[in-house]
């Protein structure tokens, strides 16, 4: 195994979607796990192409919603019914209908905090540094070039192996990034 | 094309065939049991007019806001709502049966009713046909706007008729659903003349859209192996359609919830009756299988991605949707009129499939007539490309 202390990865600069897209499948074919592919705006499928599974999001966010939905009608309850009970118009204690409100509120509320604090958290975020932004190339994945970036913990990744494969996916470029 | 052909020929055969029959036999209805059938023809209208109203509304947020999910479905729109003069003509029969209908159209009862005799000033059978009149000219002529400027783009690379459409479909979607609020106040809320709901239309026309979004699932699942949809009717084109069915699921439990919620406050004898009406007896568990299948089974089962994904089980929903929408439109008529609980009678059968029917066999010549994916519209060209590299 051919690797550097000193390198995070190589990347390699793409000119279009379709390039970026067909060179992330030849990589995840070729076996590379541990890569990640920067573009100036969403591409479809460019995820899937990684080989990048569903992320936890969507559950964290749905047991967060159950959660702070229950929460809420429990609330209302305990107040209306245990703590305070007082007629009102000959309702039942147990009011469900006025109890939805509040319930549906706190659904949402704690459904969006879980997405955007989970959303973070997975991502690792807020990082103020990432070792992509030492290459001085990479200041234009945000205005027209795509990169691809296979990390160096990658088990199959060798510096001189791994750059001959990036080359036979013809790029604009290949760049090592250092730590 | 040859087997979509096929099959619309065939659709529109039988639909025809079943139509007529059904209304030669709401002829009988008419002479047998005149007021169980008018009961049976109003809700009948209310539901597949319901359905040609959700197409139009659904076609013009498709025009407004692009997408891909108009692309394969546009044509099932545009189709669903040139049944509007068609819908115009079986409103005709409801004319005929206003006093078995509308307490307002009784003038026995006007005369013993004070609230009554104040809204006799707008709900008056001159008044009534003239804002009928008024709506269906409306509609038809932005319909047929629509459609022309839709088939014209079809022949030309010139994106002028895309405009035009857009530019139309900006105040129509204002025009629209308001004319239809009216309609509805109209046409179903005043066969009850004490209660009155001012989101009223909007839950209809919620449910409306829902089951335009659900009935073209239908049609592209069925369609789907086949060209020219099989290019662009896939996984994603169906996950796309499904979001959008649960964003109308949740709209309509909305603002359905928002008035009970409300009336129930409110507990006022003039709000209240109206639900009490549609719970009192054997109403009630069609009130549970409304809440059951036209919220919370499609609402649970669309949060997954899966289910949207997979083109079998959402086409399974939307049939859900649509059979939960048909007992949702006879559980807010009928009750007024069986108030002792669930009265369902020949006549209901006749005139849902007589009008269906009719209106299935209009909905599939409109559709065999013109190309199923439209051309030339700049964002559909789009999302043709898109859909074919993914």
């Amino acid at each position: 195994m051919n690797v550097n202390e000193n390198i995070y990865g190589l990347m390699a600069e793409f000119p279009g979607g379709k390039e970026i897209l067909a060179a992330a499948k030849s990589a995840h074919e070729h076996g590379y796990r541990k890569m990640e592919a920067f573009t100036p705006f969403p591409i479809e499928g460019l995820s899937e192409n990684l080989g990048q599974k569903k992320s936890f999001v969507s559950s964290i966010v749905l047991i967060c919603g159950i959660g702070g939905g229950l929460g809420g009608y429990f609330m209302e309850w305990y107040a209306n019914v245990i703590s305070y009970p007082q007629n009102i118009g000959g309702r039942p204690l147990n009011v469900w209908p006025m109890f939805i409100p509040i319930t549906f509120e706190l659904t949402i509320l704690s459904g969006a905090l879980a997405a955007i604090i989970g959303m973070l958290a997975l991502n690792k975020l807020p990082e103020p540094h990432h070792p992509v932004f030492n290459v001085p190339e990479f200041e234009r994945a945000s205005t027209d070039k795509f990169f691809l970036c296979i990390e160096a913990d990658d088990q199959k990744f060798d510096l001189n192996a791994t750059r001959k494969f990036l080359e036979t996916l013809k790029p604009e470029k290949i760049l090592e990034v250092e730590k | 094309m040859n087997e979509i052909l096929f099959r619309l020929n065939r659709l529109q055969k039988i639909s025809f065939a079943v139509g007529i029959l059904f209304l030669i036999l709401c002829g009988f209805g008419v002479a047998i049991a005149p007021q169980k059938f008018f009961i049976s023809w109003l809700w009948s209208f209310i539901f597949w007019i319901g359905l040609t109203l959700g197409c139009f509304n659904a076609a013009m947020i498709h025009y407004l806001t692009g997408g891909r999910w108009g692309s394969s479905t546009r044509r099932f729109f545009e189709a669903g709502f040139m049944t509007l003069p068609l819908m115009g003509i079986f409103f005709i029969p409801v004319l005929f049966g206003l006093h078995f209908l509308y307490p307002w159209a009784r003038p026995n009862e006007v005369s013993g009713d004070k609230i009554l005799q104040q809204k006799i000033i707008y709900e008056n059978f001159p008044a009534f046909l003239a804002r009928a009149i008024f709506f269906f000219g409306i509609w038809i002529l932005i319909a047929t706007r629509l459609r022309k400027w839709s088939l014209q783009q079809d022949l030309m690379s010139d994106v002028s008729p895309t405009i035009k459409m857009r530019t139309l479909s900006g105040p129509g979607i204002v025009i629209v659903p308001l004319t239809i609020t009216f309609a509805f106040v109209d046409w179903i809320m005043s066969i009850e003349p004490a209660w009155f709901s001012t989101i009223f239309g909007v839950i209809l026309l919620a449910g409306e859209i829902l089951i335009a979004v659900a009935f073209v699932i239908l049609l592209l699942a069925w369609f789907r192996p086949f060209p020219p949809l099989a290019e662009i009717a896939n996984e994603k084109q169906f996950h796309d359609l499904g979001n959008l069915l649960l964003a109308f699921v949740m709209f309509w439990t909305y603002v359905a919830f928002s008035q009970f919620l409300i009336i129930y406050s409110g507990n006022q004898p003039h709000e209240i009756g109206w639900y009490l009406r549609r719970i009192c007896g054997n109403w009630k568990f069609l009130a549970g299988a409304v809440v059951a299948f036209h919220f919370f089974v499609p609402f649970c089962v669309l949060l997954f991605c899966a289910a949207k994904k997979n083109i079998r089980r959402l086409a399974i929903i939307a049939a859900l949707l649509f059979v939960a929408h048909i007992l949702e439109i006879f559980w807010t008529i009928a009750p007024t009129f069986y108030r002792d609980g669930i009265s369902i009678h020949w006549t209901d059968f006749a005139a849902w499939l007589g009008i269906g029917g009719m209106w299935l066999g209009v909905f599939a010549g409109n559709l065999k007539c013109h190309p199923l994916l439209a051309r030339n519209d700049p964002q559909i060209e789009n999302s043709i490309a898109k859909t074919a590299n993914a």
